[in-house]
């Protein structure tokens, strides 16, 4: 679909536009409407969901088309329909070569309207949230229920800290914090039915424009109010329970409607304008967490888990003798940490006294909580003890030293040192934010995001792993898009036209751009940082879980600005050995802007080079602007990288479950599908098919006959309808495809693969090198570090030199991490889906585990220059010596083996992991069937290493 | 404070926290610094909070357990503070420290029995009664006897005769004549032969008697009666270990009642059952520190050494190849022994678990709580799926481990040795051990 010469065109119209858009950006006098949220200190954290009804909309017309098959699969997952539907229309649009303009036009419009609605309620928009972001998203959710005819309940989500200031001031809470307006029965006239008793009832008199009450529709004049959460409520007795309300959270209100209840739906529809067929889909809790909301009920649920983190003081003051005055901080004040605050005596008298003793730091104490084993982490500076307390059925303790490196890190780049960090009184809501989502992420990830296939991760020792690998994860693009992703980046760093160059206003600039990095749905696809910069950018984004949240198409707009402390760079500045007098004089500044599926994140520093920040400076609306033109145009090039996204696993993989013979015809017989034979070629084969068409998925025994082996023991009863069968895989396969070449390049085998190899479209130049190096004597000697697409070459031809030699495909699964440029790859969450199973993603969580600690065998071996640089500390002793290479092998059985009369089968594999050095630091961790006779296990290291022995 | 890589033990009462010895180290820790230790643990249990142990990231260690609510161990290592090459120590693993504890505690009792140990009437008599006590937990810290692994792994060494047969025989012979069902002949340390009900005591007992009888036999007297309590069996009750050196290396125990005397049986029985198997005896000498008979072929260039352990017969079996020419600087044969105890520490705690034997005697919750707190096996539960067989590939060796229904072998190789010929060698070395001996 896109090769080189209409990719050309495109571009070069591109760089006209991109002029055109930043014009229009840039003069167009709106005001954006992220800039009520900059709090005091410059900081900002602006995210906003799209606008999804009209996405529903579409998704419901593809649908209704037919011509998505695979969504039937996810039907009781409605979000996941959305996306892959809009995913689609994405490329859609974008292959129809509609004018950008008419998005960017969408957008500016978007921006007026939300100009327009503060502009009409006249209402102060610090107060009140900008109308497109959660209030939106949450009044959609508001759901009626008819319990009787005359009752009923609307629920709606309330802030209390957000009051809305009433012009004439009058109201009370029921006006600022619900919306209701209700006139008192002495200033009204006479004759309206009131009861009597101590209070009058809540009659809905008005309703204040774009509050809560409003925002649903479902609330209409003449309601009377009975109920706020079940406490009967009345003139008297309102403004009491209102104020009862804490933090935001969502009431439900029991209204009398003086309507008929049959007319209910329709005054629904008559107030709300868009038809609302169902509801979106629920705010993911991990929104919910970012935008601060419902803490409390997510805090709870990990009430019986004991974790603790605490910020304490080493040195006492004898003479104020003041309860917990060593406690600077602490988090979570609940019971799930009052045990160990209890103890904190202990971990101040063992980091005291273990410096006597044994000559080092204490880095970790493992306790026991009634039933609950939990490791200690401790860090150590000045006259301060950071601690953190976590369970250890979440972080073993071999790994517990990395995720406080990690915690530590970002604390600092976040606020310069911990002390900065931890000892202003005005940090604390925003370390309890902070702490929040750590202890979340930590301890159930499951419920932070909506369960749906191709997500990020969320098993524990994957997010452990894999976050706590020094790198960040890198989709390679096919070398066009990525020139031009690169070019558009290199052009807003230079920095040099319009009102960024200094030239227009004849002054400094204020911000110098030290260099960006560009995520598409979480992966980082282009990237002009130095690593430690982009490490800390990263832990940052992982924190702020921003990099799964962009893989939601639901990222309206993610804006983030905050001053950094990168850490190499404040470093270097210590060790210049520049006197610190004051504030030092160069500051950096982070900015982050996403839209849609695409982030990017912007380092600046302002310093003698730039003009010089004072003050807390908020973010610059013309390097916003900026930003979002380069999104903008980047946006164009998404149809490329979605299509990289989907396009089949570069090195093949294998399903686990193909290699589990009676357990995967078992898989078969249980969705009634009766088929045929247990080869695992034969499924292998199927399965990716099956790849680009989900539809296929219960049918994996499909498409195989073409290679089949003869395998007497099955194959005789179902001979007979293998054909038709066949056919009609193939056909689905084909209807199914997301794109017209995932289904042949899928489908590789070992004849077809050297047909497929021309076909290679999506893999970018990949056909194009692969003949001539095949010739080369070493073929796979990686000079540079830019070379990861040949890296999945040669992986790519290490399959299939298997293929040839007469080996199955037995790779499952691989991580590789590229030390020097902070990278890593692996396969994309695309691949690991398609290839579903059900043993598979136990593999997958089993592989990240061993990893683990084959990880943590490594660094234990290595120098303390480690991996999360200097935040890291020294490992302990490793009385092995230096491991180079570490490999398990597992065994698996299929869960729930009902038959007695046999054995249940097994399939062995192994996850190996290896370290080099030279001749440029990569780790490299594989899983692969255990059949591989050792030979090619140690070519395939070679090959993919580029290691010539 | 601490020497370098020394290790401490410490032991309190439990509720009053009153010292009652300490070994290890030539230098003391300072009677603060034994008070803070017991201090933090007791603070910390009054909490609800029960600490089990704190680590430097120097290698330092420090390991609390109470016992049977009445005696607090502290073991205390030093980590090694001279910066650079840093070089860890199997004193510095959690699981060394752990077994140590346990193995101390299991030798107070064996020596002075249980009720001594919790019902503490006097205890400025109890200091004086566990000086006897001394000589073993010396012998436990010191651990440099090569060829001895069940301290760490609690499971008996064993070293398999030329002709086991005949050594049984005799073996059960004698013990019947001193009317007991328990007797053993331990060569060079190591269990070449015992009776079935020897092998029914609890492994640690085993590994316990087997470090006794080593002590005894160091002592250089031809036999004697040494008062025991089973930690396990008999924790109340004390037995008779009768001890005679048949060869220098090769002495046979029995554990009995009141009779025969010591000399009795010295006189008689000893002459009579084993006078005509001197010959057998010295081929079982001559076997030596490598445990294996002649017949047993291993692929000797591939082969540095090797643990074998039985995993239901709670056995085990170790040697180190004395260091061969060929292969470039292989280490040298006590490193060997380091290494191998360090590959076994690593794998046992990461993939294969440690299963110990139903321990009796112990409250089980207690015995349970406490396996679960060790860090490692928490890393063990985590895997979703079984693990087998690991290696590793490090500057000095190469290390194998693999684990089957019965057995476990841990395995170092030279450098030489290929990685993808590990496997190969591992498992004929495993068949070729357990094949021809029935280990």
């Amino acid at each position: 679909m896109f090769n080189i010469a209409i990719e050309s065109g495109p571009f070069s119209k591109n760089l006209e536009d991109f002029d055109s858009i930043r014009s229009v950006l840039l003069y167009s006098d709106l005001e954006p409407e992220w800039l009520d949220n900059v709090q005091k200190n410059g900081e900002l954290f602006y995210l906003e969901l799209s606008e999804d009804e009209e996405d529903v909309a579409l998704a419901r017309a593809h649908a209704s088309d037919g011509m998505s098959t695979n969504h039937v699969r996810f039907s009781d997952k409605e979000a996941e329909v959305i996306t892959e539907a809009d995913r689609k229309q994405c490329t859609d649009l974008w292959a129809k070569g509609e004018p950008k303009l008419k998005k960017l036009a969408r957008l500016l419009r978007r921006k007026c309207q939300s100009q327009r609605r503060g502009g009409k309620t006249g209402l102060k928009e610090g107060s009140s949230l900008p109308a497109s972001i959660l209030k939106n998203q949450a009044g959609q959710r508001q759901g009626v229920t008819v319990q009787q005819q005359q009752v009923k309940e609307v629920c709606v989500y309330v802030n209390p800290k957000r009051l809305t200031p009433l012009p004439n001031g009058g109201g009370g809470l029921l006006a600022s914090l619900l919306g209701l307006v209700h006139r008192p029965f002495h200033s009204r006239g006479p004759g309206n039915p009131v009861a009597g008793g101590q209070g009058e009832t809540l009659t809905v008199h008005g309703l204040v424009p774009n509050s809560p009450a409003v925002r649903g529709g479902q609330i209409l004049i003449g309601d009377v109010l009975v109920a706020v959460d079940d406490v009967d409520v009345t003139t008297e007795s309102i403004e009491r329970v209102l104020s009862c309300i804490p933090g935001p959270t969502q009431v439900r209100l029991t209204l009398m409607t003086s309507a008929p209840a049959e007319g209910l739906t329709g005054l629904v529809g008559g107030a709300d304008p868009q038809p609302r067929p169902k509801a979106s889909p629920p705010v993911s809790q991990l929104v919910r967490l970012l935008w601060g909301e419902d803490t409390a009920e997510l805090q709870m649920s990990i009430g019986h888990m004991p974790h603790v983190a605490m910020y304490l003081s080493l040195k006492l003051d004898s003479e104020t003798q003041q309860e917990e005055q060593e406690i600077l901080y602490q988090y979570p004040v609940s019971d799930a940490s009052s045990q160990l605050k209890g103890v904190r005596g202990v971990f101040l008298t063992l980091c005291d006294m273990l410096e006597n003793v044994t000559g080092g730091h204490i880095v970790s104490s493992s306790l026991l909580l009634g039933r609950h084993l939990v490791h200690v982490g401790y860090w150590k500076e000045g006259s301060k003890l950071l601690v953190l307390g976590l369970p250890a059925e979440r972080v073993p303790l071999l790994y517990l030293q990395t995720v406080l490196g990690g915690v530590v890190r970002t604390l600092q780049v976040m606020y310069g040192s911990l002390d900065s960090a931890f000892c202003l009184v005005d940090h604390t809501s925003r370390l309890d934010h902070f702490f929040c989502l750590f202890f979340q992420q930590l301890i159930q990830p499951s419920r932070l995001t909506d369960p749906s296939p191709g997500r990020l991760s969320t098993d524990t020792s994957d997010s452990l792993f894999l976050e706590g690998l020094p790198a960040v994860r890198w989709l390679s693009l096919p070398p066009e898009i990525k020139m031009e992703v690169d070019t558009v980046l290199s052009d807003f760093e230079s920095s040099d036209f319009g009102e960024l160059s200094e030239d227009f206003f004849g002054m400094r600039r204020l911000y110098m751009i030290l260099g960006s990095c560009l995520f598409y749905k979480g992966y980082l696809i282009a990237n002009h940082l130095p690593r430690e910069d982009l490490l800390d950018l990263c832990l940052y984004c992982q924190h702020y879980c921003l990099l799964p949240l962009a893989s939601e198409q639901r990222v309206g707009q993610l804006l983030v600005w905050r001053e950094v402390f990168p850490l190499h760079r404040s470093q270097q500045r210590a060790s210049c050995g520049v006197a610190y007098c004051g504030p030092p004089r160069t500051r950096h500044f982070l900015l982050i802007v996403g839209l849609r599926h695409l982030m990017q994140c912007v380092l600046m520093e302002a310093s003698e080079a730039a003009s010089p920040a004072l003050g807390s400076p908020g973010p610059d609306c013309i390097y916003v602007d900026q930003v979002k033109a380069t999104l903008l145009q980047l946006e164009e090039l998404e149809g490329g990288m979605e299509e990289r996204l989907n396009a089949p696993a570069a090195p093949c993989l294998s399903c686990a479950d193909w290699f589990l013979p009676a357990a995967s015809a078992r898989h078969r017989l249980d969705h009634g599908v009766a088929t045929s034979s247990s080869s695992p070629v034969l499924s292998k084969l199927a399965g990716a098919m099956k790849g680009s068409s989900s539809v296929g998925a219960r049918g994996r025994g499909l498409f195989g006959d073409k290679t089949r082996r003869p395998s007497p023991k099955r194959g005789l009863s179902d001979s007979g309808s293998d054909g038709p069968q066949q056919d009609h895989g193939e056909g689905s396969g084909a209807v199914a495809g997301v794109s017209p070449h995932s289904t042949p390049d899928s489908a590789r085998r070992p004849g077809a693969h050297r047909d497929s190899l021309g076909s290679l479209g999506s893999d970018g130049s990949g056909s194009l090198f692969k003949v001539p190096r095949m010739k080369n004597p070493n073929p796979f000697y990686m000079g540079t570090l830019r070379k990861l697409l040949t890296e999945r070459e040669s992986e790519d031809m290490f399959s299939s030199i298997k293929l040839t030699s007469g080996v199955e495909n037995t790779l499952f699964h691989y991580v590789l991490m590229e030390t020097v440029q902070g990278i890593f790859i692996a396969p994309t969450h695309c691949e690991v889906a398609q290839l579903s199973g059900s043993i598979h993603p136990q593999l997958i969580r089993n592989f990240h585990h061993c990893c683990l600690s084959i990880r943590a065998a490594f660094q234990q071996s290595l120098p303390p220059r480690g991996p999360r640089g200097a935040a890291e500390r020294t490992r302990g002793p490793w009385g092995l010596g230096p491991v180079k290479e570490h490999g398990v092998l597992f065994q698996c059985k299929p869960q729930n083996w009902t038959d007695q009369k046999k054995p249940a089968p097994t399939m062995t594999y192994w996850v190996i992991g290896r370290m080099l050095l030279e001749p440029i630091p990569q780790e490299f961790y594989v899983c692969f069937h255990d059949s591989v006779p050792e030979v090619p296990v140690e070519l395939a290291f070679r090959l993919s290493f580029g290691l010539a022995l | 404070m601490l020497q370098d890589g020394s290790t401490q033990i410490l032991c309190l009462t439990a509720n009053s926290g009153v010292p009652l010895f300490t070994r290890g180290a030539s230098k003391q820790l300072p009677f603060s610094v034994i008070g803070s230790l017991n201090g933090v643990h007791m603070f910390g249990d009054g909490q609800g909070v029960v600490l089990s142990s704190s680590q430097t990231d120097c290698g330092g260690r420090v390991v609390w357990r109470v016992f049977h609510d009445s005696v607090m161990l502290i073991a205390v290592n030093g980590g090694h503070r001279s910066g650079g090459a840093v070089k860890g120590h199997v004193k510095g693993e959690e699981l060394f420290l752990e077994r140590l504890l346990e193995n101390v505690w299991n030798c107070m009792v064996l020596v002075l029995g249980r009720d001594e140990l919790t019902n503490t009437r006097n205890v400025e008599r109890l200091k004086k009664d566990l000086r006897s006590c001394f000589g073993l937990i010396d012998q436990l810290l010191e651990d440099g006897r090569q060829g001895i692994m069940g301290n760490l792994t609690h499971c008996a060494d064993c070293l398999l005769p030329p002709n086991p047969a005949l050594v049984q025989e005799a073996v059960n012979g004698f013990t019947q004549s001193v009317d007991s069902e328990f007797g053993c002949l331990v060569v060079h340390g190591c269990i070449a032969a015992a009776t079935e009900k020897w092998w029914r005591l609890a492994p640690q007992e085993v590994v316990l008697l087997s470090a006794l009888t080593r002590m005894l036999s160091a002592s250089g007297s031809a036999s004697c009666d040494y008062p025991v309590f089973l930690p396990q069996g008999s924790p109340t009750v004390a037995h008779r270990l009768l001890r005679f050196q048949l060869l220098p290396g090769a002495d046979v125990c029995v554990l009995c009642g009141p009779a025969p005397s010591l000399h009795k049986a010295q006189s008689d029985l000893v002459r009579q059952f084993w006078s005509p198997l001197a010959e057998t005896l010295r081929d079982c000498l001559a076997v030596g520190e490598r445990c294996l008979p002649g017949t047993v072929a291993l692929r000797v260039p591939d082969v540095l050494a090797l643990l074998v352990v039985n995993r239901e017969a709670r056995r085990s079996v170790s040697c180190v190849r004395a260091s061969a020419d060929d292969s470039p600087a292989p280490p040298s044969t006590p490193r060997c022994w380091e290494l191998l105890r360090l590959f076994y520490i690593f794998a046992a705690t990461r993939y294969f678990g440690q299963e110990e034997a139903p321990v009796s005697g112990a409250a089980p919750s207690e015995e349970k709580a406490h396996s679960r707190s060790s860090s490692s096996g928490d890393f063990v539960a985590g895997f979703s799926h079984q693990p087998l067989q690991c290696y590793l590939v490090t500057e000095e060796c190469k290390c194998y481990g693999l684990q089957t229904q019965q057995h476990q072998l841990f395995l170092l190789t030279p450098l030489s040795v290929p990685t993808f010929a590990l496997r190969n060698v591992a498992t004929q070395t495993l068949s070729a051990v357990t094949a021809d001996t029935g280990f």
